[in-house]
Protein backbone atom coordinates (compact mmCIF):
# COMPACT_ATOMS: atom_id res chain seq x y z
CA UNK A 1 0.00 0.00 0.00
CA UNK A 2 2.62 2.60 1.04
CA UNK A 3 6.33 3.16 1.57
CA UNK A 4 5.92 4.18 5.21
CA UNK A 5 8.56 2.83 7.58
CA UNK A 6 6.87 1.17 10.54
CA UNK A 7 7.65 -1.40 13.20
CA UNK A 8 5.48 -3.69 11.09
CA UNK A 9 3.14 -4.58 13.89
CA UNK A 10 -0.59 -4.34 14.47
CA UNK A 11 -0.31 -0.93 16.15
CA UNK A 12 1.32 0.61 13.10
CA UNK A 13 -1.25 -0.97 10.79
CA UNK A 14 -4.05 0.56 12.90
CA UNK A 15 -2.25 3.93 12.99
CA UNK A 16 -1.84 3.93 9.20
CA UNK A 17 -5.51 3.08 8.78
CA UNK A 18 -6.37 6.00 11.09
CA UNK A 19 -4.20 8.35 9.05
CA UNK A 20 -6.04 7.32 5.91
CA UNK A 21 -8.92 9.41 7.27
CA UNK A 22 -6.80 12.55 7.00
CA UNK A 23 -7.34 14.10 3.60
CA UNK A 24 -5.43 16.73 1.68
CA UNK A 25 -8.43 19.01 1.00
CA UNK A 26 -7.00 20.41 -2.25
CA UNK A 27 -6.21 17.07 -3.82
CA UNK A 28 -8.97 15.03 -2.18
CA UNK A 29 -6.60 12.15 -1.43
CA UNK A 30 -5.62 10.80 1.99
CA UNK A 31 -2.16 11.71 3.26
CA UNK A 32 -0.96 8.09 3.44
CA UNK A 33 -1.60 7.39 -0.24
CA UNK A 34 -0.35 10.86 -1.08
CA UNK A 35 2.98 9.83 0.47
CA UNK A 36 3.11 12.49 3.16
CA UNK A 37 3.71 10.03 6.00
CA UNK A 38 7.36 8.92 6.14
CA UNK A 39 7.65 6.97 9.39
CA UNK A 40 5.61 5.83 12.37
CA UNK A 41 7.16 4.77 15.67
CA UNK A 42 5.60 3.72 18.95
CA UNK A 43 7.52 4.37 22.15
CA UNK A 44 5.98 2.01 24.68
CA UNK A 45 7.86 3.32 27.72
CA UNK A 46 7.00 6.99 27.05
CA UNK A 47 3.56 6.14 25.59
CA UNK A 48 4.27 8.27 22.55
CA UNK A 49 3.63 7.90 18.82
CA UNK A 50 6.18 9.64 16.60
CA UNK A 51 4.94 10.46 13.14
CA UNK A 52 7.56 11.71 10.69
CA UNK A 53 5.78 13.39 7.84
CA UNK A 54 5.98 16.08 5.21
CA UNK A 55 3.67 18.42 3.30
CA UNK A 56 3.35 18.85 -0.48
CA UNK A 57 5.06 22.21 -0.03
CA UNK A 58 6.63 24.15 2.82
CA UNK A 59 4.28 26.68 4.43
CA UNK A 60 1.33 24.98 2.75
CA UNK A 61 -1.75 27.04 3.78
CA UNK A 62 -3.45 23.81 4.92
CA UNK A 63 -0.36 22.51 6.75
CA UNK A 64 -1.44 23.22 10.31
CA UNK A 65 -4.89 21.74 9.69
CA UNK A 66 -3.33 18.56 8.29
CA UNK A 67 -0.88 18.11 11.19
CA UNK A 68 -3.70 18.82 13.70
CA UNK A 69 -5.87 16.22 11.97
CA UNK A 70 -2.99 13.70 12.15
CA UNK A 71 -2.68 14.24 15.91
CA UNK A 72 -6.45 14.03 16.44
CA UNK A 73 -6.82 10.83 14.43
CA UNK A 74 -3.92 9.13 16.21
CA UNK A 75 -5.34 10.23 19.57
CA UNK A 76 -8.70 8.80 18.61
CA UNK A 77 -7.25 5.37 17.78
CA UNK A 78 -4.72 5.37 20.64
CA UNK A 79 -6.21 7.41 23.51
CA UNK A 80 -3.51 6.31 25.96
CA UNK A 81 -0.70 7.63 23.72
CA UNK A 82 0.52 11.11 22.93
CA UNK A 83 1.13 11.87 19.27
CA UNK A 84 4.16 13.90 18.21
CA UNK A 85 4.76 15.16 14.69
CA UNK A 86 8.23 15.43 13.18
CA UNK A 87 7.76 17.60 10.16
CA UNK A 88 10.54 17.22 7.61
CA UNK A 89 11.24 18.45 4.10
CA UNK A 90 14.31 16.28 3.66
CA UNK A 91 13.57 14.65 1.29
CA UNK A 92 10.92 17.00 -0.06
CA UNK A 93 7.64 15.49 -1.20
CA UNK A 94 7.41 14.57 -4.87
CA UNK A 95 4.79 12.91 -7.07
CA UNK A 96 6.86 9.68 -6.99
CA UNK A 97 5.79 9.24 -3.36
CA UNK A 98 2.13 8.80 -4.32
CA UNK A 99 1.06 5.16 -3.89
CA UNK A 100 -0.36 3.04 -6.72
CA UNK A 101 -3.84 3.36 -5.18
CA UNK A 102 -3.36 7.12 -5.00
CA UNK A 103 -2.36 7.30 -8.65
CA UNK A 104 -5.40 5.26 -9.66
CA UNK A 105 -7.62 7.61 -7.64
CA UNK A 106 -6.11 10.69 -9.30
CA UNK A 107 -6.46 9.10 -12.73
CA UNK A 108 -10.14 8.49 -12.16
CA UNK A 109 -10.80 11.96 -10.75
CA UNK B 1 16.96 8.15 4.72
CA UNK B 2 15.42 11.38 5.92
CA UNK B 3 16.09 13.85 8.66
CA UNK B 4 13.52 15.03 11.16
CA UNK B 5 13.61 18.36 12.84
CA UNK B 6 10.77 17.93 15.28
CA UNK B 7 9.48 21.38 14.49
CA UNK B 8 6.17 22.30 12.93
CA UNK B 9 7.19 25.89 12.12
CA UNK B 10 6.72 25.23 8.39
CA UNK B 11 2.98 24.75 8.96
CA UNK B 12 2.51 28.34 10.14
CA UNK B 13 0.85 30.15 7.29
CA UNK B 14 -0.03 33.86 6.95
CA UNK B 15 -3.04 34.80 9.06
CA UNK B 16 -6.37 35.15 7.26
CA UNK B 17 -6.73 38.53 8.96
CA UNK B 18 -3.91 39.84 6.76
CA UNK B 19 -5.20 38.39 3.51
CA UNK B 20 -8.99 38.72 3.51
CA UNK B 21 -9.19 42.56 3.51
CA UNK B 22 -7.29 42.59 0.19
CA UNK B 23 -9.76 40.08 -1.34
CA UNK B 24 -12.80 42.00 -0.10
CA UNK B 25 -11.43 45.33 -1.33
CA UNK B 26 -10.62 43.91 -4.77
CA UNK B 27 -14.13 42.46 -5.15
CA UNK B 28 -15.73 45.85 -4.40
CA UNK B 29 -13.29 47.61 -6.76
CA UNK B 30 -14.27 45.21 -9.57
CA UNK B 31 -17.94 45.97 -8.95
CA UNK B 32 -17.33 49.74 -9.01
CA UNK B 33 -15.24 49.46 -12.19
CA UNK B 34 -18.00 47.57 -14.02
CA UNK B 35 -20.66 50.06 -12.80
CA UNK B 36 -18.53 52.95 -14.13
CA UNK B 37 -17.96 51.02 -17.36
CA UNK B 38 -21.72 50.67 -17.83
CA UNK B 39 -22.17 54.45 -17.50
CA UNK B 40 -19.18 55.27 -19.72
CA UNK B 41 -19.46 52.45 -22.26
CA UNK B 42 -20.49 54.64 -25.19
CA UNK B 43 -17.75 57.30 -24.54
CA UNK B 44 -14.95 54.80 -24.22
CA UNK B 45 -14.26 54.58 -27.95
CA UNK B 46 -13.41 58.30 -28.34
CA UNK B 47 -9.94 58.35 -26.70
CA UNK B 48 -7.97 56.50 -24.02
CA UNK B 49 -6.88 59.71 -22.26
CA UNK B 50 -10.29 60.67 -20.92
CA UNK B 51 -11.16 61.22 -17.23
CA UNK B 52 -13.62 58.33 -16.95
CA UNK B 53 -11.43 55.92 -18.90
CA UNK B 54 -8.40 56.82 -16.74
CA UNK B 55 -10.49 56.30 -13.60
CA UNK B 56 -11.74 52.87 -14.78
CA UNK B 57 -8.22 51.76 -15.82
CA UNK B 58 -6.79 52.73 -12.42
CA UNK B 59 -9.57 51.00 -10.46
CA UNK B 60 -8.96 47.88 -12.54
CA UNK B 61 -5.15 48.05 -12.31
CA UNK B 62 -4.86 49.07 -8.65
CA UNK B 63 -8.13 48.32 -6.85
CA UNK B 64 -8.83 45.04 -8.62
CA UNK B 65 -5.60 43.60 -10.03
CA UNK B 66 -2.98 44.90 -7.62
CA UNK B 67 -5.03 44.55 -4.40
CA UNK B 68 -5.96 40.99 -5.29
CA UNK B 69 -2.37 40.09 -6.19
CA UNK B 70 -1.02 41.73 -3.03
CA UNK B 71 -3.53 39.77 -0.93
CA UNK B 72 -2.83 36.46 -2.62
CA UNK B 73 0.90 37.07 -2.54
CA UNK B 74 0.92 37.66 1.25
CA UNK B 75 -0.61 34.18 1.47
CA UNK B 76 1.56 32.56 -1.19
CA UNK B 77 4.94 34.21 -0.59
CA UNK B 78 5.75 31.75 2.24
CA UNK B 79 5.06 28.85 -0.16
CA UNK B 80 7.17 30.43 -2.90
CA UNK B 81 10.16 31.48 -0.81
CA UNK B 82 9.83 28.61 1.67
CA UNK B 83 9.89 30.95 4.63
CA UNK B 84 7.47 32.81 6.91
CA UNK B 85 6.09 36.24 6.03
CA UNK B 86 8.33 38.71 7.89
CA UNK B 87 5.67 41.04 9.31
CA UNK B 88 1.89 41.15 9.53
CA UNK B 89 2.07 44.81 10.57
CA UNK B 90 3.79 45.75 7.30
CA UNK B 91 1.07 43.83 5.43
CA UNK B 92 -1.65 45.81 7.26
CA UNK B 93 0.25 49.03 6.50
CA UNK B 94 0.47 48.09 2.83
CA UNK B 95 -3.31 47.47 2.75
CA UNK B 96 -4.22 50.66 4.62
CA UNK B 97 -2.05 52.96 2.48
CA UNK B 98 -3.40 51.46 -0.76
CA UNK B 99 -6.99 51.32 0.48
CA UNK B 100 -6.96 55.08 1.14
CA UNK B 101 -4.71 56.05 -1.76
CA UNK B 102 -6.60 54.29 -4.56
CA UNK B 103 -9.97 56.10 -4.13
CA UNK B 104 -8.18 59.46 -3.81
CA UNK B 105 -6.30 58.82 -7.05
CA UNK B 106 -9.28 57.41 -8.94
CA UNK B 107 -11.56 60.25 -7.84
CA UNK B 108 -8.93 62.72 -9.06
CA UNK B 109 -8.97 61.11 -12.49
CA UNK B 110 -12.76 60.90 -12.59
CA UNK B 111 -13.26 64.61 -11.93
CA UNK B 112 -10.00 65.38 -13.75
CA UNK B 113 -8.44 67.31 -10.89
CA UNK B 114 -4.76 66.41 -10.51
CA UNK B 115 -4.36 68.57 -7.40
CA UNK B 116 -3.31 67.81 -3.85
CA UNK B 117 -5.83 65.03 -3.12
CA UNK B 118 -4.88 63.06 -6.20
CA UNK B 119 -1.18 63.56 -5.50
CA UNK B 120 -1.69 62.37 -1.91
CA UNK B 121 -3.39 59.29 -3.35
CA UNK B 122 -0.32 58.62 -5.51
CA UNK B 123 2.04 59.08 -2.53
CA UNK B 124 -0.01 56.68 -0.37
CA UNK B 125 0.14 54.06 -3.12
CA UNK B 126 3.94 54.41 -3.24
CA UNK B 127 4.07 53.97 0.57
CA UNK B 128 1.95 50.84 0.22
CA UNK B 129 4.35 49.38 -2.35
CA UNK B 130 7.37 50.26 -0.18
CA UNK B 131 5.80 48.48 2.82
CA UNK B 132 5.18 45.43 0.61
CA UNK B 133 8.76 45.50 -0.75
CA UNK B 134 10.32 45.73 2.73
CA UNK B 135 8.14 42.83 3.90
CA UNK B 136 9.08 40.78 0.85
CA UNK B 137 12.81 41.53 1.10
CA UNK B 138 12.93 40.78 4.85
CA UNK B 139 10.99 37.52 4.34
CA UNK B 140 13.41 36.46 1.59
CA UNK B 141 16.51 37.33 3.65
CA UNK B 142 15.13 35.39 6.63
CA UNK B 143 14.21 32.38 4.51
CA UNK B 144 17.71 32.07 2.94
CA UNK B 145 16.18 29.85 0.24
CA UNK B 146 16.98 31.10 -3.23
CA UNK B 147 14.60 30.15 -5.96
CA UNK B 148 13.54 31.49 -9.31
CA UNK B 149 9.95 32.25 -8.19
CA UNK B 150 11.18 34.56 -5.43
CA UNK B 151 13.24 36.50 -7.98
CA UNK B 152 10.16 36.90 -10.19
CA UNK B 153 8.08 38.29 -7.32
CA UNK B 154 10.72 40.63 -5.94
CA UNK B 155 11.61 42.03 -9.36
CA UNK B 156 7.91 42.45 -10.16
CA UNK B 157 7.45 44.42 -6.93
CA UNK B 158 10.40 46.66 -7.91
CA UNK B 159 8.70 47.31 -11.27
CA UNK B 160 5.49 48.14 -9.40
CA UNK B 161 7.39 50.71 -7.36
CA UNK B 162 8.87 52.16 -10.57
CA UNK B 163 5.37 52.29 -12.12
CA UNK B 164 3.97 54.12 -9.09
CA UNK B 165 6.88 56.61 -9.01
CA UNK B 166 6.58 57.35 -12.74
CA UNK B 167 2.80 57.70 -12.26
CA UNK B 168 3.29 60.24 -9.49
CA UNK B 169 5.79 62.16 -11.62
CA UNK B 170 3.22 62.30 -14.43
CA UNK B 171 0.63 63.57 -11.95
CA UNK B 172 2.91 66.39 -10.75
CA UNK B 173 3.77 67.13 -14.36
CA UNK B 174 0.14 68.13 -14.95
CA UNK B 175 0.29 71.00 -12.47
CA UNK B 176 3.99 71.88 -12.58
CA UNK B 177 6.10 70.96 -15.60
CA UNK B 178 8.81 68.62 -14.29
CA UNK B 179 9.41 66.60 -17.46
CA UNK B 180 10.55 67.85 -20.89
CA UNK B 181 7.24 66.81 -22.50
CA UNK B 182 3.58 66.54 -21.46
CA UNK B 183 2.40 63.61 -19.32
CA UNK B 184 0.53 61.98 -22.21
CA UNK B 185 3.88 61.40 -23.98
CA UNK B 186 5.17 59.21 -21.15
CA UNK B 187 2.02 57.20 -20.72
CA UNK B 188 3.33 54.15 -22.68
CA UNK B 189 6.32 53.86 -20.30
CA UNK B 190 4.11 54.12 -17.18
CA UNK B 191 1.58 51.64 -18.60
CA UNK B 192 4.05 49.04 -19.86
CA UNK B 193 6.33 48.87 -16.84
CA UNK B 194 3.12 48.27 -14.87
CA UNK B 195 1.59 45.73 -17.23
CA UNK B 196 4.73 43.79 -18.17
CA UNK B 197 7.01 44.44 -15.20
CA UNK B 198 4.42 44.07 -12.45
CA UNK B 199 1.51 41.99 -13.71
CA UNK B 200 3.14 39.75 -16.32
CA UNK B 201 6.31 39.02 -14.36
CA UNK B 202 4.40 38.34 -11.15
CA UNK B 203 1.71 36.18 -12.77
CA UNK B 204 4.40 34.10 -14.46
CA UNK B 205 6.46 33.76 -11.27
CA UNK B 206 3.49 32.66 -9.18
CA UNK B 207 1.80 30.69 -11.98
CA UNK B 208 4.93 28.67 -12.75
CA UNK B 209 4.87 27.45 -9.14
CA UNK B 210 1.13 27.05 -8.60
CA UNK B 211 0.01 25.56 -11.94
CA UNK B 212 2.24 22.43 -11.64
CA UNK B 213 1.37 22.23 -7.92
CA UNK B 214 -2.40 22.29 -8.48
CA UNK B 215 -2.19 19.90 -11.43
CA UNK B 216 0.24 17.62 -9.50
CA UNK B 217 2.50 17.72 -12.51
CA UNK B 218 5.85 16.01 -12.95
CA UNK B 219 7.06 18.88 -15.11
CA UNK B 220 9.61 21.38 -13.85
CA UNK B 221 12.09 23.42 -15.86
CA UNK B 222 13.96 26.08 -13.90
CA UNK B 223 16.21 26.91 -16.87
CA UNK B 224 13.18 27.80 -18.99
CA UNK B 225 11.88 30.02 -16.18
CA UNK B 226 15.20 31.90 -16.00
CA UNK B 227 14.96 32.46 -19.77
CA UNK B 228 11.47 33.87 -19.33
CA UNK B 229 12.74 36.11 -16.49
CA UNK B 230 15.61 37.40 -18.65
CA UNK B 231 13.42 37.98 -21.71
CA UNK B 232 10.81 40.00 -19.82
CA UNK B 233 13.27 42.17 -17.91
CA UNK B 234 15.60 42.58 -20.89
CA UNK B 235 12.63 43.40 -23.13
CA UNK B 236 11.25 45.94 -20.67
CA UNK B 237 14.57 47.69 -20.06
CA UNK B 238 15.21 47.91 -23.79
CA UNK B 239 11.68 49.28 -24.31
CA UNK B 240 12.24 52.07 -21.76
CA UNK B 241 15.57 52.96 -23.38
CA UNK B 242 14.24 52.88 -26.98
CA UNK B 243 11.12 54.85 -26.05
CA UNK B 244 12.93 57.58 -24.11
CA UNK B 245 16.16 57.96 -26.09
CA UNK B 246 15.35 57.11 -29.72
CA UNK B 247 12.65 58.12 -32.18
CA UNK B 248 12.64 54.78 -33.94
CA UNK B 249 9.30 52.95 -34.00
CA UNK B 250 10.78 49.90 -35.73
CA UNK B 251 13.25 49.37 -32.86
CA UNK B 252 10.22 48.78 -30.62
CA UNK B 253 9.92 45.37 -32.29
CA UNK B 254 12.95 44.23 -30.21
CA UNK B 255 11.24 44.44 -26.79
CA UNK B 256 8.01 43.24 -28.35
CA UNK B 257 9.74 40.11 -29.68
CA UNK B 258 11.42 39.51 -26.31
CA UNK B 259 8.15 39.73 -24.38
CA UNK B 260 6.29 37.67 -27.02
CA UNK B 261 9.00 34.99 -26.77
CA UNK B 262 8.65 34.95 -22.97
CA UNK B 263 4.87 34.44 -23.29
CA UNK B 264 5.37 31.60 -25.78
CA UNK B 265 7.90 29.98 -23.42
CA UNK B 266 5.52 30.38 -20.48
CA UNK B 267 2.66 28.92 -22.55
CA UNK B 268 4.94 25.99 -23.40
CA UNK B 269 5.80 25.57 -19.69
CA UNK B 270 2.10 25.48 -18.73
CA UNK B 271 1.21 23.13 -21.58
CA UNK B 272 3.94 20.66 -20.60
CA UNK B 273 2.86 20.90 -16.96
CA UNK B 274 -0.69 20.16 -18.12
CA UNK B 275 0.42 17.22 -20.29
CA UNK B 276 2.49 15.66 -17.51
CA UNK B 277 -0.14 16.05 -14.79
CA UNK B 278 -0.95 13.13 -12.54
CA UNK B 279 -4.36 14.49 -11.58
CA UNK B 280 -6.42 13.98 -14.70
CA UNK B 281 -9.51 16.02 -13.86
CA UNK B 282 -9.00 19.78 -14.18
CA UNK B 283 -11.53 21.85 -12.22
CA UNK B 284 -13.38 24.89 -13.59
CA UNK B 285 -11.25 27.41 -11.67
CA UNK B 286 -8.09 25.88 -13.12
CA UNK B 287 -9.59 25.90 -16.62
CA UNK B 288 -10.31 29.66 -16.36
CA UNK B 289 -6.74 30.22 -15.11
CA UNK B 290 -5.29 28.19 -18.01
CA UNK B 291 -7.51 30.15 -20.41
CA UNK B 292 -5.92 33.34 -19.11
CA UNK B 293 -2.50 31.99 -20.13
CA UNK B 294 -3.80 31.75 -23.71
CA UNK B 295 -5.27 35.23 -23.35
CA UNK B 296 -1.75 36.62 -22.78
CA UNK B 297 -1.19 36.23 -26.51
CA UNK B 298 -4.09 38.52 -27.48
CA UNK B 299 -2.47 41.79 -26.33
CA UNK B 300 0.77 40.76 -28.08
CA UNK B 301 -1.11 40.33 -31.37
CA UNK B 302 -2.74 43.76 -30.91
CA UNK B 303 0.61 45.33 -30.06
CA UNK B 304 2.16 43.88 -33.24
CA UNK B 305 -0.66 45.46 -35.27
CA UNK B 306 -0.41 48.81 -33.40
CA UNK B 307 3.40 49.05 -33.87
CA UNK B 308 3.17 47.97 -37.53
CA UNK B 309 0.57 50.69 -38.18
CA UNK B 310 2.70 53.25 -36.30
CA UNK B 311 5.70 52.39 -38.50
CA UNK B 312 3.57 52.80 -41.62
CA UNK B 313 1.86 56.01 -40.46
CA UNK B 314 2.57 58.21 -37.41
CA UNK B 315 -1.16 58.62 -36.64
CA UNK B 316 -2.33 56.49 -33.69
CA UNK B 317 -5.17 54.03 -34.17
CA UNK B 318 -7.15 54.93 -31.04
CA UNK B 319 -9.69 52.08 -31.14
CA UNK B 320 -6.86 49.52 -31.40
CA UNK B 321 -5.07 51.08 -28.41
CA UNK B 322 -8.31 51.10 -26.35
CA UNK B 323 -8.96 47.46 -27.31
CA UNK B 324 -5.37 46.63 -26.32
CA UNK B 325 -5.89 48.17 -22.86
CA UNK B 326 -9.30 46.54 -22.47
CA UNK B 327 -8.10 43.02 -23.27
CA UNK B 328 -5.28 43.40 -20.75
CA UNK B 329 -7.32 44.64 -17.79
CA UNK B 330 -10.74 43.13 -18.46
CA UNK B 331 -9.33 40.13 -20.34
CA UNK B 332 -6.12 38.57 -19.18
CA UNK B 333 -5.83 40.04 -15.65
CA UNK B 334 -9.53 39.61 -14.88
CA UNK B 335 -9.62 36.02 -16.19
CA UNK B 336 -6.71 34.94 -14.01
CA UNK B 337 -8.23 36.60 -10.93
CA UNK B 338 -11.70 35.13 -11.54
CA UNK B 339 -10.15 31.67 -11.70
CA UNK B 340 -7.55 31.97 -8.94
CA UNK B 341 -9.88 33.64 -6.39
CA UNK B 342 -11.90 30.44 -6.11
CA UNK B 343 -8.76 28.35 -6.04
CA UNK B 344 -7.29 30.22 -3.05
CA UNK B 345 -10.07 32.01 -1.11
CA UNK B 346 -12.05 28.84 -0.14
CA UNK B 347 -8.91 27.44 1.53
CA UNK B 348 -8.20 30.68 3.41
CA UNK B 349 -11.82 30.77 4.64
CA UNK B 350 -11.76 27.05 5.47
CA UNK B 351 -8.63 27.59 7.56
CA UNK B 352 -10.30 30.50 9.35
CA UNK B 353 -13.53 28.63 10.13
CA UNK B 354 -12.54 24.97 10.48
CA UNK B 355 -8.88 25.06 11.45
CA UNK B 356 -9.62 24.16 15.10
CA UNK B 357 -12.00 21.36 14.03
CA UNK B 358 -9.49 19.53 11.81
CA UNK B 359 -9.64 15.81 12.57
CA UNK B 360 -12.39 16.22 15.19
CA UNK B 361 -15.30 15.50 12.89
CA UNK B 362 -16.49 15.78 9.34
CA UNK B 363 -16.20 19.27 7.89
CA UNK B 364 -17.23 20.55 4.46
CA UNK B 365 -14.67 20.51 1.67
CA UNK B 366 -13.19 23.97 0.92
CA UNK B 367 -14.46 23.62 -2.66
CA UNK B 368 -18.03 23.39 -1.34
CA UNK B 369 -17.93 26.75 0.42
CA UNK B 370 -18.94 28.65 -2.72
CA UNK B 371 -21.59 28.03 -5.37
CA UNK B 372 -20.24 26.24 -8.44
CA UNK B 373 -23.43 27.09 -10.32
CA UNK B 374 -22.92 30.81 -9.73
CA UNK B 375 -19.25 30.39 -10.74
CA UNK B 376 -20.34 28.77 -14.01
CA UNK B 377 -22.85 31.55 -14.79
CA UNK B 378 -20.22 34.13 -13.89
CA UNK B 379 -17.80 32.53 -16.37
CA UNK B 380 -20.44 32.52 -19.15
CA UNK B 381 -21.41 36.18 -18.50
CA UNK B 382 -17.73 37.12 -18.41
CA UNK B 383 -16.73 35.43 -21.68
CA UNK B 384 -19.78 36.85 -23.50
CA UNK B 385 -19.25 40.33 -22.05
CA UNK B 386 -15.55 40.32 -22.83
CA UNK B 387 -15.94 39.19 -26.46
CA UNK B 388 -18.86 41.58 -27.11
CA UNK B 389 -17.11 44.59 -25.55
CA UNK B 390 -13.97 43.95 -27.63
CA UNK B 391 -16.12 43.72 -30.78
CA UNK B 392 -18.03 46.86 -29.69
CA UNK B 393 -14.82 48.93 -29.46
CA UNK B 394 -13.46 47.67 -32.76
CA UNK B 395 -16.74 48.19 -34.66
CA UNK B 396 -17.86 51.38 -32.79
CA UNK B 397 -21.20 49.88 -31.82
CA UNK B 398 -22.77 51.72 -28.86
CA UNK B 399 -25.53 49.15 -28.36
CA UNK B 400 -23.08 46.20 -28.34
CA UNK B 401 -20.89 48.10 -25.84
CA UNK B 402 -23.87 48.76 -23.59
CA UNK B 403 -25.03 45.11 -23.59
CA UNK B 404 -21.45 43.91 -23.05
CA UNK B 405 -20.95 46.35 -20.15
CA UNK B 406 -24.19 45.03 -18.57
CA UNK B 407 -22.83 41.46 -18.91
CA UNK B 408 -19.55 42.49 -17.26
CA UNK B 409 -21.52 44.13 -14.44
CA UNK B 410 -23.42 40.85 -14.07
CA UNK B 411 -20.04 39.06 -13.92
CA UNK B 412 -18.88 41.27 -11.07
CA UNK B 413 -22.21 40.88 -9.22
CA UNK B 414 -21.99 37.08 -9.44
CA UNK B 415 -18.33 37.21 -8.42
CA UNK B 416 -19.20 39.37 -5.40
CA UNK B 417 -22.09 37.06 -4.51
CA UNK B 418 -19.70 34.12 -4.26
CA UNK B 419 -17.01 36.13 -2.45
CA UNK B 420 -19.57 37.36 0.12
CA UNK B 421 -20.88 33.78 0.51
CA UNK B 422 -17.32 32.70 1.29
CA UNK B 423 -16.47 35.58 3.61
CA UNK B 424 -19.71 35.16 5.60
CA UNK B 425 -19.38 31.39 5.92
CA UNK B 426 -20.29 30.08 9.38
CA UNK B 427 -19.17 26.65 10.63
CA UNK B 428 -21.43 23.72 9.78
CA UNK B 429 -20.88 20.13 10.91
CA UNK B 430 -21.67 17.27 8.57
Amino acid sequence: MTNVITNDNLQCTVALAALQNVMDPEIGLNIVDLGLVYQLDFDESEKKIYCAMTLTTQFCPMGESITNAVKENLKLSFPEYEAEIDLTFDPPWSHEMISEEGREFLNEQ
Amino acid sequence: MFSTTGNTEATKTTSWKVVLPFYGYAAIAFLIATILLLFSASDITSHYFLPHTLAIIHIMALGWGTMMILGASHQLVPVLIEGKLYSNKLAYASFTFAAIGIPLLVNGFYVFNMGLHTQCGGILIILSVIAYLINLAASMVKSKQENVHAFFIFTAALWLLATAIVGLLLLYNFTEPLLPKGSLNYLPVHAHIGIVGWFLLLVMGVGSRLIPLFLISKYNNTRQLWWIYGLINGGLLSFVYIFLYTDSKSLLSIPLLAVAASIVLFGDFCFKAYQQRIRKKVDEQMKVSLLSVLMMLLPVIFLVIIITLLILSPKENVSLIITYGFIIFFGWITAIILGMTFKTLPFIVWNKVYHHLAGKGKTPNPKDLFSKKVFKWMSVAYILGFVMFTAGILFYSAIVLQIAAALLLLTSLLYNWNVIKLLMHKPVSL
